[in-house]
């Protein structure tokens, strides 16, 4: 790859998507390596309108907010990072599932480099993750070294320990909360969602917020720990869908209120996830809300249907 | 035990020859219609996917004439929704009240051929001469479309050509032998090459690409080939059942189009994605007038892919039209966009191939 010639290199990483795949983990990782990296700012309007003016007008709402992403990252960097995501080899607290089973990401990953090099003038940094054919930890170090300044193999090894060390940390901090909001005596409910979803406050117009302002507590889905797979007859293809469905069958152990799924408009994997998700929670037969988000949604129309949700939970 | 599947264009009658020859009792789905469609929609998740829409229409008419369980394939498309039909296509049966199973053949030669085995007991040979038999019906009715659409925008008399497509593909229907086919087949192509056309006629080509379900069933795009033939164009369509099985079976192709395609997307997409971009670099080579995109709304692989094939427009200038389609398109406002397309067509072909 041909880098412009700088002392530092600046990377952008859009605060979108991928990134709360493995959120804090990208930052650390390029910073370790030599970047100076920028992030983009938290969702907002103005991104939002840019994203949804730009993209096509089929694709989901998480999509059309990464593509806004983008463009506020657009002719401020040097580079601007987006990793093809394809397959994921299961694991928890950094232990490998027995089995060694390998999911795949939603689709749209697959192609969101190309799409990004068709939108943009500035420069796409990327690399393909496809854990069929090697770890992760390899594949970040053959990516490392074609980019990073130091092509000493410790430093690069030492980089990507200590990002993994930061996503191991923040999981951590993750589930000690959920043990202290399983303690609550709040009724507890529970958001199912995609992590790009529930850490973006915009996207989800703050929903956690206007729980606690019912007087609810509302556990993420991905801060309870994955202690158990899913007895699910068909297991889904998805890695989200193995995770979710999995946290979900440990969560239905403990005494909980009521479940929210927020999915994104046109989000094709949730119309197959939502399925799934409504049939678990009604055979236990805990209260179940749907909700969608798109550009268009309303704070109002949330705030009521979710005080009417609210009055239904014994 | 009356089985039954969802239908899907011409191809219906190579599926149920297959189905009937392996001696499954069998109750065929009848053409879609509107009505099949809206009562579809009705009981199938709001933001699935069209066809699953269309097929659930198809079965709740099958179940009204008899039919107690369908049979479904799963995994087909890759890395897309079509993997979870049977499952939700059951769910949202049951939820509805009707009593029907979905059975799901998984597409590994195994699994098929020991799920027929439970179902209708026939024996390897059999299911050799069925599998046989259905896919020589499967290349006629192909062979056919094709040829229509050449025949289509050139004849003297118009309507011709459709009528007699419907003629031939009725006595291919009705066909039960073999022996008996190979003569029918003579008769067909005879008769076919006796249509009147104006052979000297030079047309504007339009491809067609986009997801196969919705670009192979004209009852789900109101018969979009007709109505080109009818502006006067000569439609071209790779797609077809016998691509899609090829494929399956032969994994090189799909490692020629990865390298087609290369400077576009560099991975799958899932689905029919990549296919969509090849046929669409391949079209504005040949120096074709127009390609028409068509896709079930919100379709995962085809959506990811449509900027490409925006770009692809914007540098090869070749028009560009992307149709979705879904249980609220109307056919009048569909008439009006392909109208004003063939213009757009007309245009260029006056400035380039005259």
């Amino acid at each position: 790859m041909v880098f412009p010639k700088r002392a530092k290199l600046i990377l952008g990483i859009p605060q979108a998507l991928f990134y709360w795949k493995q959120p804090f983990f990208w930052e650390e990782f390029f910073q370790n390596l030599g970047f100076e990296v920028v992030l983009s700012p938290k969702t907002n309007k103005e991104i939002v309108e840019m994203g949804v003016k730009i993209a096509d007008p089929e694709t989901c709402f998480s999509v059309k907010i990464l593509f806004g992403h983008l463009l506020f990252l657009e002719n401020k960097v040097d580079l601007i990072f987006i990793p093809r995501l394809k397959t994921k080899r299961m694991r928890s607290q950094n232990l490998y599932y027995k089995s060694q089973e390998v999911f795949e990401y939603c689709p749209k990953f697959f192609g969101m480099p190309d799409l990004a090099k068709i939108l943009l003038k500035t420069k796409i940094l990327t690399f393909t993750l496809d854990e069929k054919k090697e770890r992760i930890e390899k594949t970040l170090e053959k990516f490392a070294k074609t980019i990073a300044k130091t092509s000493k193999n410790a430093d690069v090894k030492k980089a990507i320990e200590k990002a993994f060390s930061v996503t191991n940390q923040k999981e951590k901090e993750a589930e000690e909360s959920f043990f202290q909001k399983a303690k609550s005596e709040k009724k507890k409910i529970i958001l199912i969602s995609h992590p790009y979803n529930l850490y973006d406050e915009y996207a989800n117009i703050g929903i956690k917020r206007k729980i606690e302002g019912v007087g609810g507590e509302a556990i993420f889905i991905n801060e309870i720990p994955s202690t158990s797979t899913p007895n699910l007859a068909p297991r889904l293809h998805w890695e989200f869908g193995e995770e979710i469905m999995g946290k979900i069958n440990t969560i239905l152990n403990y005494d909980i209120a009521g479940a929210i799924e927020i999915s994104a408009f046109l989000c094709g994997c949730d119309a197959v996830l939502k399925e799934f998700v409504e049939r678990e929670f009604k055979k236990h037969r805990i209260p179940f809300l749907y909700l969608m988000i798109d550009e268009q949604t309303g704070e109002a129309g949330i705030q009521t249907r979710l005080e009417a949700f609210w009055d239904t939970l014994k | 035990m009356k089985y039954t599947f969802a239908y899907w264009g011409n191809y219906t009658i190579a599926i149920k020859t297959l189905l009937e020859k392996l001696g499954i009792d069998l109750i065929p789905p009848e053409k879609t219609s509107s009505k099949a469609i809206e009562e579809g929609s009705k009981i199938a998740p709001e933001l699935y996917c069209f066809p699953l829409k269309v097929n659930i229409g198809n079965y709740l008419v099958a179940i009204k004439n008899g039919a107690e369980k369908v049979l479904m394939v799963e995994n087909v498309g890759g890395s897309c929704r079509q993997r979870y039909y049977g499952i939700v296509q059951n769910k949202a049966l049951k939820d509805a009240g009707y009593n029907i199973d979905v059975i799901v053949l998984k597409t590994s030669p195994k699994e098929i051929y020991s799920k027929i085995k439970e179902i209708s007991g026939a024996s390897l040979l059999q299911i050799w001469g069925a599998g046989r038999f259905a896919f020589k019906k499967l290349r006629l009715i192909e062979k056919l479309e094709k040829i229509a659409n050449y025949l289509r925008p050139r004849e003297k008399e118009r309507g011709e050509t459709s009528k007699f497509l419907r003629w031939a593909l009725d006595k291919i229907d009705k066909v039960k032998d073999e022996k008996e086919f190979t003569k029918i087949k003579k008769e067909i192509l005879g008769k076919i090459s006796k249509i009147k056309i104006d052979r000297s006629k030079k047309l504007p080509r339009v491809g067609l690409i986009g997801e196969i379900y919705t670009v192979c069933d004209e009852s789900i795009n109101f018969g979009i080939e007709e109505k080109l033939a009818r502006e006067g164009i000569e439609v071209h369509r790779e797609m077809n059942l016998t691509y899609h099985l090829k494929k399956g079976i032969f994994p090189w192709k799909d490692w020629q189009i990865q390298k087609k395609i290369m400077p576009y997307l560099e991975s799958t997409v899932g689905g029919h994605g990549r296919d969509a971009i090849y046929e669409m670099l391949h079209f504005a080579k040949e120096g074709f007038n127009g390609v028409i995109q068509l896709l079930p709304f919100g379709c995962m692989p085809e959506t990811t892919v449509r900027p490409i094939l925006e770009k692809i427009h914007q540098k090869t200038g070749v028009p560009f039209l992307s149709l979705s389609l879904d249980e609220q398109v109307a056919e009048v406002g569909l008439q009006t966009r392909i109208e004003a397309f063939a213009e757009v067509v007309n245009n260029h072909f006056i400035k380039y191939n005259k």
